[in-house]
């Protein structure tokens, strides 16, 4: 008897059924998908006496003025991201209705981060600092100081019981998570994984940002949101139509340097291996395009690998500025959206790309559906 | 000398109570529980006891949640922290 450590690699690979977004262009999905089809700017002036960074202009999401978007029950001390979080959450569960076939207990969550809310740390350990007493801080916001509260607040909200997991991984967050998920769904954890990837704009993150940005990246616009996508085992048959997009593989490298095209090209090469994709099948290629150099490395090693118009065919992302953590989660939404209004061919594979200055680059291929 | 506890500084009292119970002000009496007729958690109380000392510079023990059940309850535990400054 011979023990195989691979399993066979078409019959594990999960699906996406359903999606939401609270962006840029606005809350809701089909926001989402009009705005980055139409590739129209999201960027606005920033009013003063609301925001104090050192920006003037960023995307932020409009009318999120979260008490107002969840109701005054609950959301007295719940932060940004967290909003934008539980939100988009709920309209994913909303909009998928019936299809969620998993209960409560069996569906996980996953959401991937840079580091929660920049502000809420910071807040937090300054009402300590300046207070009279250390311990004149208001204890309800505690919770949000710490990374994971987003993901906590989600499956609270919304009666998830399944595991609830928290992924830091900048940039590539979202594709972080969504390995994760499916390491969820492979192992038997949860029959639906609700995974995706949020950030906020604020005073904290913009002055971070600023301090740490580098001079090929000046003037980059700050953008924020979440988009939040249902992961499930595929139907064996097959027959259903609910799947989206076939996740073919996720894959993820470390550099080391200013260099990151080898790391990269290493990387689309493995994800193309384990999804077992042919290169001529890859139809549309996602590239996270940060600023500066980084971005324009990945530029050069995607453009040299699948051709420009590969590149040409995924919505831009610059109109929603620079999502950090939900980067990724936005890519693979506007390639749904590419695909949801059947530009795509049926079957045909999307590259998603995504690099961050950090270290880190990461890669998945999806196989949208032959409709 | 003990100064009891004058009208601003219940309407102040009041307001904190009703910000972290997401509560009208008119939902509450001086005697209608927190945690029966309004739901409260022991996150709540203690939230409450926190805001309680921030506003008026003062310490109370946690071993007052006890009496902290309802604005009265409140009122009095307030009002012999300040004396006790």
């Amino acid at each position: 008897m011979t023990l195989s450590a691979s399993a066979p690699a078409t019959a594990t690979r999960p699906v996406i059924t359903a999606w939401s977004a609270v962006s840029p262009f606005g809350i809701g999905k089909d926001e989402f998908v009009a705005g980055v089809l139409a590739g129209k700017d999201a960027s606005s002036a920033l009013d003063s006496e609301e925001w104090a960074g050192p920006d003037d202009h960023a995307c932020v999401v409009p009318g999120f003025a979260l008490r107002e978007v969840l109701g005054k029950k609950g959301t007295r001390s719940m932060d940004r991201v967290t909003g934008l979080a539980v939100t988009a959450v709920r309209d994913l569960l909303r909009d998928s209705g019936d299809r969620r076939t998993a209960s409560d207990e069996e569906t996980a969550l996953v959401l991937g981060t840079t580091t929660g809310s920049a502000q809420s740390m910071m807040d937090f350990t300054r009402a300590s600092l300046v207070g009279e007493r250390p311990f004149y801080v208001d204890p309800s916001l505690m919770p949000n100081a710490v990374m994971n509260c987003a993901a906590g607040q989600c499956a609270i909200w919304h009666s998830l019981k399944g595991p609830n997991t928290t992924i830091a991984g900048g940039r590539v967050a979202g594709l972080s998570a969504l390995s994760y998920a499916g390491g969820l769904l492979n192992s038997g954890r949860a029959r639906t994984v609700l995974y995706g990837a949020a950030e906020e704009f604020s005073n904290a993150r913009a002055w971070l940002d600023h301090h740490r940005r580098g001079e090929d990246s000046t003037g980059a616009l700050l953008g924020e949101g979440c988009a939040m996508f249902m992961l499930e085992s595929a139907d064996p048959t097959g027959s259903d139509g609910r799947a989206l997009a076939e996740v073919l593989a996720v894959e993820s490298r470390v550099y080391f340097g200013d260099d990151l095209r080898e790391a990269l090209a290493a990387c689309v090469e493995g994800v193309l291996r384990r999804g077992g994709v042919d290169s001529g099948d890859v139809w549309a290629v996602s590239a996270s395009g940060p600023a500066g150099s980084a971005g324009e490395q990945e530029r050069e090693a995607l453009a040299g690998r699948f051709g420009a118009e590969a590149l040409d065919r995924a919505p831009s992302m610059a109109p929603i500025g620079d999502t950090a953590a939900a980067s990724a989660a936005f890519q693979i939404g506007s390639l749904l959206s590419v695909a949801e209004q059947s530009a795509a061919p049926g079957g045909g594979v999307a590259l998603v790309s995504s690099v961050d200055d950090n270290g880190v680059v990461a890669c998945a291929a999806l196989r949208l559906p032959v409709s | 000398m003990t100064t009891s506890i004058d009208t601003d500084r219940q309407a102040r009292i009041k307001e904190i109570v009703c910000d972290v119970l997401e509560l009208e002000e008119d939902e509450v009496t001086g005697s209608s529980l927190f945690k029966e007729d309004h739901g409260a958690d022991s996150l709540r109380a203690i939230e409450i006891l926190a805001g309680l000392e921030k506003e008026f510079k003062v310490t109370i023990d946690q071993s007052e949640l006890e009496r902290m059940v309802n604005l009265d309850g409140v009122y009095a535990v307030v009002e012999e922290a300040i004396n006790a400054k």
